[in-house]
């Protein structure tokens, strides 16, 4: 959109290609009346899937039954609907795999998420799982990379006591776990595009780590670059979240959102081109 | 009852940030203070309770520094002893260099330059693939002029110029891409939010 009004004697093409800000909320609205309509009638539009999702379950699903699996849990609750569907799918994968699997929180507000989906969406009890046996919380602590580095070699130095205030020790499955070798796969969510590079700095150079990532759609290109060499798999985005529900087949909110987002972002789109051709007319003459 | 009020809550607090679309009103501000307001809270009761678990309930000397370290950054707040923050901000920054430096020359600068030449090398001799070998190329090509685009100490003319300019476009599409990746980021919150209207109050009142 150009600052500059169209004058009356312009075509319609730059007419719509620069709307002046008063009018910019037309666009906002169209946009939003087209991503409610698939959410009430769904279009089942189609999804293609793309290979680093597909190695991301993969290899989950490869490791032995038992094998431990740290998931570091970076997200953000004001960011939830951009990775609820990623997150969803991949609990199921890790329970269904029979994995044990240990949580721990680096944002204040991702234990909310954890109690709400563990609690209600999807329970280990529904997959025999049994708390400290099978899978753990160790709650939140304030991790930056110096804090990823400690973890990796001293888990007790970050989360002396779980969540609910057990001390490490009284619970089974960390009896024999205080390092990253007791750790078989991480998985790494975060929603700061940089910190990409701390699991690759403090797990996967010094100690070959497996590890996968889970993030932001606009974080997606920062990953990228270290897939398949470093990291294994990748999420990014909303998109990966319904690409993952497809791959691993456990359906969840990115169905939905999938056609929703398809027909949502065409009044956006359509904005751009008749913004970039009036003013591409508009330097012609 | 009780999800059905939790439910118009929350719808309002959504109408309330979108109405901003329209113009800054009464609505939007009250929202926005009240969300910004009960985040905050949430977030120092969440470190006083990390701190509380890690430091308070050990009582061991490291952890102890730390939250020592910790409370000398707030002497910024007062201007006759604002100094001695410089103190807990280069040991910060010190041991943020030292953790990041050895992970970074391997993992982000040796091991990304071998396997941008490694990736051409493998799909020339080893798989063979020309969409592979294209894709390599690529990569290797928008690498190298990229970075010639942040070599400053050469005048951008001349081949350099041209160069420079390549690594321009790949800069752009990178950008792009990125950009791409914001906006449909901005599309899923509102998506997000319209299931909550939709599950939380529009399916219990019975309207869809």
């Amino acid at each position: 959109m150009s600052d500059r009004p169209a004058g009356k004697d312009e075509n319609i093409i730059v007419q719509l290609g620069t709307l002046p800000p008063s009018k910019y909320f037309l666009v906002h609205l169209a946009g939003i009346i087209l991503m409610f309509i698939p959410l009430i009638y769904p279009m089942g539009l189609p999804v293609q899937t793309s290979q680093p999702v597909i190695d991301y379950v993969r290899t989950i699903q490869n490791l032995p039954e038992g094998s431990v699996v740290a998931v570091s849990f970076g997200a953000s609750a004001a960011l939830l609907d951009e990775q609820e569907a990623q997150f969803l799918a991949t609990w199921k994968i890790l329970f269904s795999n029979k994995l044990k699997v240990i949580f721990y929180s680096t944002t204040e507000d991702a234990n909310i998420i954890l109690e709400r989906h563990l609690g209600t969406k999807v329970k280990p009890g529904d997959y025999g799982y049994s708390y400290g046996v099978d899978y753990v919380l160790l709650g939140y602590s304030p991790l930056g990379e110096a804090g990823q580095a400690a973890f990796v070699q001293n888990i007790r130095s970050l989360y002396p006591v779980d969540y609910h205030g057990t001390p490490l020790n009284n619970i089974p499955l960390m009896q024999d776990i205080n390092d990253q070798s007791g750790v078989d796969l991480i998985i790494f969510e975060y929603t700061s595009c940089t910190d990409v590079e701390w699991v690759i700095r403090q797990w996967i150079v010094p100690f070959n780590k497996p590890a996968l990532i889970t993030t932001l759609g606009c974080c997606g290109p920062m990953a990228a670059p270290y897939y398949p060499s470093q990291i294994r798999g990748f999420l990014s985005g909303s998109g990966a979240g319904t690409e993952i529900e497809v791959v691993s087949g456990f359906p969840g909110p990115g169905a939905a959102m999938s056609d929703s987002k398809s027909l949502g972002i065409l009044p956006w789109l359509v904005s751009m081109v008749f913004a970039n051709l009036a003013w591409f007319m508009r330097r012609s003459k | 009852m009780a999800d059905l009020l939790m439910g118009l809550l929350g719808t309002f607090f959504i109408v309330a940030t979108l109405s901003v679309l329209w113009k800054d009103n009464i609505v939007f501000r009250f929202g926005q203070a009240a969300v910004m307001g009960a985040a905050t809270a949430h977030y120092m009761i969440m470190s006083a309770t990390s701190i509380q678990s890690m430091v308070l309930s050990q009582m061991q000397l490291l952890p102890i520094l730390g939250l020592i370290l910790g409370l000398l950054m707030y002497t910024r707040l007062f201007r006759n002893i604002a100094w001695v923050s410089k103190y807990p901000s280069s040991i910060l920054v010190g041991v943020g260099i030292g953790v990041m430096l050895a992970g970074t020359i391997k993992g982000q600068i040796l091991q990304q330059i071998g396997m941008t030449v490694g990736d051409i090398q493998t799909a020339l001799f080893t798989t063979g693939d020309s969409v592979a070998i294209l894709n390599s190329v690529i990569i290797f090509v928008g690498v190298v002029t990229s970075l010639v685009y942040f070599l400053f100490t050469v005048e951008h003319t001349g081949t350099v110029g041209l160069i420079a300019k390549v690594g321009r476009v790949f800069l752009m599409i990178s950008l792009g891409a990125n950009f791409a990746g914001e906006l449909v980021w901005y599309q899923t919150q509102m998506i997000g939010r319209l299931m909550f209207i939709i599950q939380e109050l529009l399916v219990p009142l019975g309207l869809v």
